[in-house]
């Protein structure tokens, strides 16, 4: 019972003075990238950095959902595939994931969200992603604890059903990945701290760490909601990004009642059950910038108000535990993934905001591409930083969620 | 964390009382001397500074004075001495 095992992405190891390319952030964006980097692209030589431990960052604080139901035709192939990946990884790490597709139920409580989700429904059909848009009755028969009265705040006119979405289990992810990296040759070192990122006539040459001077020619900073600052304090790159805590919490487990993700842009609120019976639900973005990922009772006051109204059999449980996490939050609400621009050799992925967990597996896959092959993939292509100076940001606010940090 | 504002005309008060109104920027480029470039980081770039930063809030729910503070991100904590500023002055 207390021996000590061996963590499955192998023994700490010496901090080598060279690697081939270096990332920053131990978080599921970069282990993925990682994996992908070692597996695919025959890249061996690579030192993931993590400054506590992997994980510890937004891979451990969302709350599991995966979905496909983003709003513009840039966005929703890369979750499709994000999506597609989990049963492929699964067997690919032989590590359970716990997949679990139940479908996710977004609420709409009036007509002009009803007309939102239309939309969505439509990209979503076009592009071959599975979304039905569905009634209050329809609704209540996926969902029988459902409240479809009109007497609530929001009363519910429909909703948008998308089945192929659901809940991975986020740890596992994080586990399952370092796995299947370290398999292939990558080396993970935590509480490993990124200091700088050398650079010499435009070019990365290393990274300076607090174990030692690294040598590397490339260097890809997806460290979470740290990332833009780490970027500027690094590189002086400054970035489109408002960093905001998010809160989640989970409520004390009860018999299965809730067999989809139920979420409500106009509550601000997200629920689904866990295998353990919890509710896990999580809140809006703090309205102001901060670092702090502590929680507040506003948001437990106010999800409490939310679930009991539009699932009222909820009223009465108890939260057990309440956690925030960071939320980097673009203008567009769509990330930033480029590189070789402003620095050679220097790539970032970040201003996830909170849909940095629904796609890792995508991304570590195409930043994989990009690092090994110098070349962006087309895929990625719309998600250059340049286009904020070219006014071409993306349609995601449109999404049916929104948000004001500063904008 | 909960945080408080200090409001030049109402003092102290709870936070979710002023909208907040982003990094503070400097002035706003003159015309002449605008291009994309520095319309862009006027309008969207931010530094996400880790610690004291300078910054505007709108009292919405008060007086609706705009106004400049030192907040540290970190702690939602307000800096009274702005010597203390990590992020570099715009």
């Amino acid at each position: 019972m207390f021996f000590k095992k061996k963590p499955l992405w192998g023994k700490k190891k010496q901090l080598k003075t060279s690697y081939d390319a270096v990332i920053i952030g131990g978080g599921l964006h970069g282990l993925a990238t990682a994996y992908y980097l070692a597996r695919e692209h025959g890249m061996r030589d690579i030192a993931v950095l993590e400054k506590k431990h992997i994980g510890f960052g937004g891979a451990g604080r969302n709350t599991a959902i995966v979905r496909a139901n983003q709003r513009t035709q840039y966005n929703v192939p890369l979750y499709k595939e994000a999506l597609d990946l989990w049963p492929v990884l699964t067997r690919e790490l032989d590590y359970n994931l716990m997949f679990n597709n139940c479908g996710n139920l977004n609420l709409m409580h009036s007509e002009a969200a009803m007309k939102a989700a239309r939309m969505n429904v439509a990209t979503a059909q076009f592009l071959g992603v599975e979304s039905h848009l569905i009634d209050a009755k329809e609704a209540k028969e996926l969902v029988p604890a459902l409240n479809i009265k009109d007497d609530i705040t929001f009363p519910v006119h429909g909703a948008m059903f998308h089945p192929p979405g659901g809940i991975v289990r986020h740890d596992a992810a994080v586990w399952g990945l370092a796995k299947g990296a370290a398999a292939h040759g990558a080396e993970i070192h935590q509480h490993t701290e990124a200091l700088a990122v050398n650079r010499e006539e435009g070019k990365v040459t290393g990274v300076e760490t607090n174990r030692g001077r690294i040598t590397t020619k490339k260097v890809l900073i997806s460290a979470g909601g740290y990332s833009a600052a780490l970027i500027h304090a690094m590189l002086g790159i400054k970035l489109p990004i408002s960093v905001l805590t998010i809160q989640a919490m989970v409520t004390q487990p009860v018999k299965p009642l809730l067999d989809h993700v139920v979420s409500s842009g106009a509550y601000h609120c997200y629920a689904n059950q866990t295998l353990k019976g919890e509710i896990a639900t999580g809140a809006h973005m703090d309205p102001w910038p901060n670092y702090t990922t502590l929680t507040t009772a506003r948001y437990i006051k106010h999800q409490a108000e939310a679930l009991s109204e539009f699932l009222p059999c909820l009223a009465g449980l108890r939260f057990m535990r309440h956690w925030g996490g960071l939320a980097d939050m673009t203008p567009d609400m769509a990330p930033i993934m480029d590189g070789n621009d402003h620095v050679e050799g220097f790539f970032m992925d970040c201003g996830w905001g909170y849909f940095g967990f629904k796609s890792c597996s995508a991304v570590g896959k195409y930043m994989a591409r990009f690092m090994a092959e110098d070349q962006v993939p087309d895929i990625l292509k719309p998600f250059t930083l340049r286009r904020f100076e070219q006014h071409r940001l993306m349609g995601e606010t449109a999404a049916l969620v929104n948000y004001t940090a500063d904008n | 964390m909960a945080l408080t504002i200090t409001c030049p005309v109402c003092g102290k008060r709870d936070g979710y009382e002023f909208r907040f109104g982003g990094e503070d920027k400097g002035p706003r480029p003159e015309q002449e001397e605008m291009d994309p470039e520095s319309w862009c980081d006027y309008v969207h770039m931010n530094r996400c500074t880790a610690g004291v930063q300078k910054e505007w809030w709108f009292h919405r729910d008060g007086c609706g004075a705009w106004f400049t503070i030192h907040r540290n991100t970190t702690t939602n904590l307000e800096e009274t001495n702005p010597k203390e500023r990590d992020d570099d002055p715009a």
